[in-house]
């Protein structure tokens, strides 16, 4: 039997089995993904929102600072939470480090500037009478925000999409935080590090397979909501 | 904000010489700066804070039904008034619950000019709101709009100076990104400060009067003790403003003794001429003030000097009669 004939037959039994190890995986990545994501997205559309229509200074380092944040390495994110949520750091009383929890601040960092730049962009992609319109009806920022979510929907749910795509194929900041424990902070992605790293292909495989499904059903049901009418 | 450079030409358009309050209509050609000025003052552009209520001259309709896009920003009481004036803007309740997307070009302008009428703010700022209906409504538009604009400050565009005199009292004309002229309506036509001014006036008598009788589109203006037989629309009763053009008078000195076809016949006494190159302003007094506009051989074959008695005759269908 040839090398990848038997990592196929390992990962196929593994995801038959459906064992409590991966289970345990698979329930973790989806508590902190799913978490992270809309935090991020309850902070970063809002804000790009209000980088777009808003009239107030700092708007442009604003929006530079959105596009770094969309650009950062997720790794580098991870140490600098590290360093601050540290034992004998400056929030070392808090206890996160190696907790889900660190690992859900750590991807609302990611997630937020993701989903602020979409939104920001498609925002201003509205026709030039649009957003004159918003302007000229003398609107609450709350107000207003609100009909140019629902006039831009394809472009703040593809924010959504980019930004939960940000956090489910993430390893670098989890693993630095979260450490990659067994049972408390291992998740899909750092599943897959571990387990290759050891050799057991077959079973990371399984992992990014699940990944995979996830993401698609994810996807599916952004598509849905994209599309209503 | 004072002025607007655009990016792209450095081109100027400027806010400066302009005076709001009262009702101000801003006429000039295309590209002068019309639309970029309202928006200056409604703060739509540049760094200003948004001001009054304004009425884009694309209007945009957010998703969702007409009944939405109607009361978008509006407390109660006023969605209350935007009902009001949707229905007297011929428009038809049924369409409420329509996507707003449906509508054709002039629905979705009668919907935002009734939103943004409804608004309580002031100055209320208007981008050519006539286009929106077909000529022969436009004199019961006018009526709406002026009864939704009230006691507020407004600022009108409009490609029509006729139309524009249904709604506004002062007049600024609008060339190259600057206010050329400025002041009451009539004052404007009479006097334009320049060539350019003048070109884009085309009428240059404008009466106010008391509209009298009304036949068949025929009306009867009454001004003091004289009548002016227009055409146009109105009620008796009503205030009416009467516009014609300078060119359309004619000067009969001693009288006219022949009846002809013009139903207007006012005699006067001549106050001022003023050379026009080729052609003679003739200033006549006929109990209100009436430009004529005559060649120089007509002007100096008929003798016509200051002080001198003339009589004027005007076609009924060269003077238009609006209603107030």
């Amino acid at each position: 039997m040839s090398f990848l004939g038997d990592v196929l037959r390992e990962a196929f039994s593994a995801l038959v089995g459906f064992g409590p190890e991966l289970r345990e995986v698979v329930g973790l990545t989806l508590v902190v993904s799913s978490l992270s994501t809309t935090i991020g997205c309850l902070l970063g559309i809002p804000l790009g929102v209000a980088v777009a229509l808003g009239r107030f200074p700092g708007r442009a380092a604003l929006r530079v600072l959105i596009g770094i944040g969309m650009g950062i390495p997720p790794v580098l994110v991870g140490l600098v939470l590290l360093l601050l949520l540290w034992r004998t750091g400056p929030f070392g009383g808090l206890g996160l480090t190696f907790t889900p929890a660190a690992m859900v601040v750590a991807q609302v960092v990611l997630a937020t500037p993701v989903a602020a730049g979409v939104t920001l962009g498609s925002v201003e992609a509205l026709p030039e009478t649009a957003r004159e319109q918003l302007a000229a009806l003398g609107l609450s920022f709350p107000q207003a925000s609100r009909l140019a979510i629902l006039e831009s929907r394809a472009g703040v749910v593809s924010a959504v999409v980019a930004a939960f795509g940000r956090v489910i194929a993430e390893v670098g900041a989890v693993l630095v935080v979260g450490g990659n424990i067994l049972g408390e902070t291992r998740v899909l992605t750092t599943l897959i590090v571990q387990e290759s790293r050891q050799g057991r292909f077959g079973f990371a495989l399984a992992a990014g397979f699940v990944l995979l499904v996830i993401s698609l059903v994810a996807n599916v049901g952004f598509d849905r909501l994209r599309r209503r009418p | 904000m004072s002025h607007w450079r655009y990016p792209a030409d450095g081109s100027i358009v400027e806010v400066d010489g302009l005076s709001l309050g009262g009702r101000l209509g801003v006429i000039g050609p295309n590209g002068a700066g019309k639309t970029t000025l309202l928006r200056l003052i409604a703060g739509t552009l540049g760094d200003g804070e948004p001001a009054g209520t304004y009425l884009p001259q694309r209007p945009h309709m957010f998703r969702g039904s007409v009944r939405l896009n109607l009361s978008i920003g509006l407390a109660t009481e006023e969605v209350h008034r935007a009902m009001q004036l949707f229905d007297r803007f011929g428009l038809d309740r049924e369409m409420l619950d329509a996507p707003a997307v449906s509508l054709s070009g002039g629905e979705r302008q009668r919907v935002a000019l009734a939103r943004a009428l409804a608004r309580p703010a002031s100055p209320v700022l208007l981008d050519e709101p006539l286009t929106a209906f077909a000529a022969a409504d436009r004199p019961e538009a006018c009526r709406v709009i002026s009864e939704g604009i009230g006691e507020r400050d407004a600022v009108i565009i409009a490609h029509d100076l006729v139309e524009l005199a249904m709604l506004a009292d002062r007049l600024a004309v609008l060339i190259d990104g600057r206010v050329r002229q400025s002041g009451a309506l009539a004052e404007v036509l009479a006097g334009p400060a320049d060539q350019d001014v003048a070109s884009l006036m085309g009428v240059s008598n404008v009466v106010d009067g008391t509209v009298m009788t009304t036949d068949d589109g025929l009306l009867e203006l009454a001004v003091g003790a004289r009548a002016v037989l227009g055409m146009g629309s109105g009620a008796p009763g009503d205030r009416g403003r009467a516009l014609f053009a300078a060119e359309s008078v004619a000067v009969h000195p001693g009288g006219v003794d022949e009846e002809g076809s013009p139903r207007n016949h006012w005699p006067g006494i001549i106050t001022d001429l003023r050379d026009r190159g080729r052609l003679v302003e003739v200033f006549v007094d006929v109990g209100f003030p009436v430009i004529a506009l005559v060649t120089r051989g007509s002007a100096d074959a008929l003798g016509l000097a200051s002080g001198e008695s003339v009589e004027l005759s005007v076609k009924a269908t060269a003077i238009r009669i609006v209603g107030m």
